[in-house]
C-alpha cells in the first residue's frame, strides 16, 4: 500500500476479527485502497457497502437527522462497518467476533485522514 | 433550497450581527437536524435580544431536540411572561407537561392554545388525549398520572415516561405500542410494513406532529438496500443496522414482513439504542403474533 490511506488500513486490519478494510468512492463504489485477507470479495463489499452507506446517508438527511457518520450492518455471518467523508467511505468487513466498539472508535479517528 | 436559505440567512447575520434573522436561521438549522449549531446561533441571538419572545421560543424548541426539558420549560415560561397567551409557548408547555405526567397543567396549556387556534386539529386531539388520560389516572388505584401506559387512538402525543409493569398488557393503540419499552418520548420506534407504511409506533417531533409516516418512508429504503446487498455478500441475512446521524442514532431490524426502526438522540449510547431495538422487536413480535 502506497497511498495516504495505507497507515489507516494497516491499523484496522490488525484488529481481531477484521478480514478486510477499504477506502471506497461513495458514488461509484470503486476501491481506492484496500487491505484484504485472502478470500474476501473486496469488489463486491466495496460496491454494495458504498451503495448501502449512500442510501443510509441520504435517507437520514431526508428524514431530518443530518449527516451520517458511523454505519454498521450486523448479519448472520459477519458485520460490515462504514464511515464516510468527502465522497470517500471507509469500509471494514469483519467476522462475528470483532470488537465493533473498538473498530468504530478507530474508524471515526481515521475519518480525519479521509478529509 | 434549504441549504441556500441557510447560506443567505448566515450571510445576513454575518453582515449585521444585531439582526433578528438569527431566529429564522436557528429554526432552519434545527429543521435540518443541526441542533448544536442551531443552539449556538439561538443562544448568541438571545444574548443580544433577551426581550424577544420568538428568541426564547426558538431556544425552547431547540432544548426539546437536545432533550433538555427543564431549559425548554423555563424558556417557554419566559415567553409567556413576555407575551402572555403566546400560542407556541402554550402548546409547547402543554406537550411538555403531558410528557412529564402533569396532566392538569397540560390540559390548561393545551386548552388555552386551542382557544387561540381553534382550527389546529393536533391541539384538539392532544387535548382529548390529556382529558382521557386524566380520567384514567383518576380511576387508577394509585391515582398517579404517571400510571398511564399510553395515549388513546388519534393522539398526537407521546406517552409520558413510566416504568413498565412486569406483565402489563400491551396498549390497544398501535401508536403507543412501544411507549413503555422506550421509556422516554425523545426515543421513538416505528414498525413498518414491506411498503414502508407505519403499522405501529409514532415519531412525535417537538411541534407535536407525528412524523412517523415521513420518517418511515425515508428510512425503510435502507432495509431494502440491505436485502439486496445480502444476496451478494455471503453474510446470510442481516439482523441489525445501526447508524449515527448528526441529530439521532438510528437502529433497524427486520420485523414481521417489514422493518422495525428505533431512533434516539445522539446523547443515548449506541449500545443502549441497540438494546431498545431488541426490546421493541420482542414487543412487535408479540403484538404481531396476537394479530392485534
Amino acid at each position: 500500500m502506497t497511498s495516504a490511506f495505507g497507515t489507516v488500513l494497516t491499523s484496522l486490519i490488525r484488529h481481531r476479527g477484521v478480514t478486510g478494510c477499504m477506502v471506497v468512492g461513495e458514488q461509484d463504489g470503486i476501491i481506492v485502497d484496500s487491505s484484504l485477507q485472502i478470500g474476501v470479495n473486496g469488489t463486491a463489499f466495496a460496491a454494495l457497502t458504498a451503495s448501502l452507506y449512500r442510501r443510509a446517508r441520504r435517507s437520514a438527511a431526508a428524514a431530518g437527522f443530518g449527516e451520517t457518520g458511523f454505519f454498521e450492518l450486523d448479519a448472520e455471518h459477519g458485520r460490515v462497518c462504514a464511515a464516510g467523508r468527502n465522497d470517500l467511505v471507509l469500509v471494514v468487513v469483519a467476522g462475528e467476533r470483532v470488537n465493533v466498539g473498538l473498530v468504530r472508535v478507530e474508524m471515526l479517528k481515521a475519518l480525519e485522514v479521509l478529509s | 433550497m434549504v441549504t441556500d436559505d441557510v447560506r443567505a440567512l448566515s450571510e445576513a447575520l454575518a453582515a449585521d450581527p444585531s439582526s433578528v434573522v438569527f431566529v429564522q436561521l436557528g429554526e432552519a438549522l434545527r429543521r435540518r437536524g443541526q441542533v448544536e449549531l442551531a443552539h449556538r446561533v439561538a443562544a448568541r441571538g438571545l444574548e443580544r435580544h433577551p426581550q424577544r419572545p420568538d428568541a426564547h421560543d426558538l431556544v425552547a424548541r431547540i432544548a426539546i431536540d437536545r432533550g433538555d426539558f427543564a431549559r425548554a420549560r423555563a424558556e417557554w415560561e419566559t415567553v409567556l411572561t413576555l407575551a402572555p397567551g403566546h400560542p407556541g409557548a402554550q402548546k409547547g408547555l402543554g406537550f411538555l407537561c403531558f410528557q412529564q405526567g402533569e396532566l392538569d397543567e397540560a390540559a390548561r396549556y393545551l386548552g388555552a392554545a386551542l382557544a387561540a387556534a381553534p382550527g389546529d386539529a393536533s391541539l384538539a386531539a392532544a387535548l382529548d388525549t390529556v382529558r382521557a388520560a386524566t380520567s384514567d389516572a383518576w380511576r387508577a388505584p394509585s391515582g398517579r398520572a404517571s400510571a398511564i401506559g399510553g395515549a388513546p387512538a388519534g393522539t398526537a402525543l407521546a406517552a409520558p415516561a413510566a416504568p413498565a409493569p412486569p406483565f402489563a398488557p400491551e396498549p390497544a393503540d398501535a401508536r403507543t405500542l412501544f411507549a413503555d419499552v422506550l421509556g422516554d418520548a425523545t426515543r421513538t420506534a416505528l414498525l413498518l410494513d414491506r411498503d414502508g407504511y407505519v403499522m405501529a409506533g409514532q415519531h412525535v417531533g417537538a411541534d407535536g406532529r407525528d412524523a412517523g409516516a415521513d420518517i418511515g418512508a425515508q428510512l425503510s429504503g435502507v432495509s431494502d438496500e440491505a436485502d439486496r446487498a445480502m444476496r451478494h455478500l455471503g453474510l446470510g441475512r442481516w439482523r441489525q443496522i445501526v447508524f449515527e446521524a448528526e441529530a439521532a442514532s438510528v437502529a433497524m431490524a427486520p420485523g414481521g414482513d417489514g422493518v422495525l426502526l428505533v431512533t434516539a438522540p445522539r446523547a443515548v449510547p449506541l449500545g443502549f439504542v441497540r438494546r431498545l431495538l431488541e426490546r421493541s422487536l420482542e414487543r412487535a413480535h408479540r403484538w404481531l403474533e396476537r394479530g392485534t
